[in-house]
């Protein structure tokens, strides 16, 4: 595969939707947008009047069968240096300068099989969605499931459509925890993941599940641990950490 | 490296993925499949999957084996250093 050299490019925002408290989905339009892979990210890069330039990168969370247009969710992080600019400036027809699509690790398509194990913390759900996504548009039916871990019921990004995903697919289960305030009548997970969690979510597919961890370090470093333990094969392991803050 | 330190450094590092742009600018082409094997302690592993720490002036990218630094990754606005004695060698599919 011969890869286009990656440049710079200024995307349209035609879209920007909350998602949560924390998290909005931007909606670029890019003059040259290319076919990208389930996980794979785009780079942001802010320049200041002065020229002081700034980038982050950020997962995508469209799938690539959305032709011309990437979504992108961002939480804002307070003290961050790019995510507050896309939360708290950015607006609708502005536009943003990104590169991309990056990356050739984190990346899950139909080809390549499961059964399929995506955990995630907080908004470290965002490529795998993207992974979602193009799994139902393609009609695949890996077996899948998703441990997403939330601080509280507010902080779940996609419930919506993870529910109708799973409401409408008898080949994929949602299981959620959380591990600050649950929802009121909740008898689901209420914890941090940890290895007897992810003894029972993994079960139906033991040792031969594809597994993708994306989330903050120490929920990454706790997940990959467990499931070395768990004796799997490490080669079926993919993880991605974004750090304490994303930013 | 005191507890503290060694804390706030795990809880910095992203993974070698996190630095997918950068390889790709310096290597044109994805880097993040491409194996390093460590000169300190010979285990390989993919780019993508080595532990980087990305907060400081540069980019250091380390053995998840041994914790070596295995490249350093500098931008100025002139230039970009890579400096890899960390890594026997890279390992990468030819292409096509």
């Amino acid at each position: 595969m011969v890869q286009p050299v990656l440049e710079w490019q200024a995307g349209t925002v035609t879209a920007i939707r909350d998602e949560t408290r924390r998290t909005k989905s931007f909606t670029l339009a890019l003059p040259k947008w290319m076919v990208h892979r389930p996980g794979q990210h785009y780079d942001v890069r802010l320049t200041a009047p002065d020229g002081y330039q700034t980038q982050r990168s950020y997962s995508i969370a469209s799938p690539p069968e959305r032709v011309g247009e990437l979504e992108l969710t961002v939480e804002r992080i307070p003290d961050g240096e790019v995510s507050p600019y896309l939360h708290d400036v950015l607006m609708q027809g502005d536009q943003l300068e990104v590169r991309g699509p990056i990356g050739g690790y984190f990346v899950w398509e139909v080809t390549l099989g499961g059964p399929l194990l995506l955990i995630a913390g907080g908004s470290g759900v965002v490529p795998l969605m993207a992974m979602l996504r193009h799994r139902a548009a393609q009609h695949a039916m890996v077996p899948t499931r998703l441990l997403y871990s939330s601080r509280t019921a507010d902080d779940v990004i996609y419930r919506g459509e993870l529910d109708a995903m799973a409401g409408s697919d008898r080949t994929f289960e949602a299981f959620y925890t959380f591990t600050r305030q649950p929802p009121a009548g909740w008898t689901g997970y209420r914890r941090r993941i940890d290895a007897a969690m992810l003894g029972e979510v993994i079960k139906p597919f033991d040792k031969r599940a594809r597994v993708y961890v994306c989330g903050p370090t120490l929920l990454v470093e706790a997940v990959a641990n467990a499931l070395v333990q768990m004796e799997l094969p490490t080669e079926q392991i993919r993880t991605e950490r974004f750090g304490p803050t994303g930013a | 490296m005191d507890n503290d330190e060694a804390d706030m450094n795990t809880a910095l590092m992203v993974d070698g993925n996190a630095v997918a742009g950068q390889l790709q600018q310096i290597f044109g082409r994805d880097m993040t499949m491409a194996t390093a094997r460590c000169a300190g302690c010979a285990s390989d592993a993919a780019l993508g999957a080595l532990m980087a720490f990305t907060r400081g002036p540069g980019i250091v990218l380390r053995c998840p084996a041994c914790q070596a630094a295995i490249a350093r990754i500098v931008e100025t606005p002139s230039a970009i250093y890579l400096e890899a004695r960390g890594a026997a060698f890279l390992r990468m599919t030819p292409p096509p």
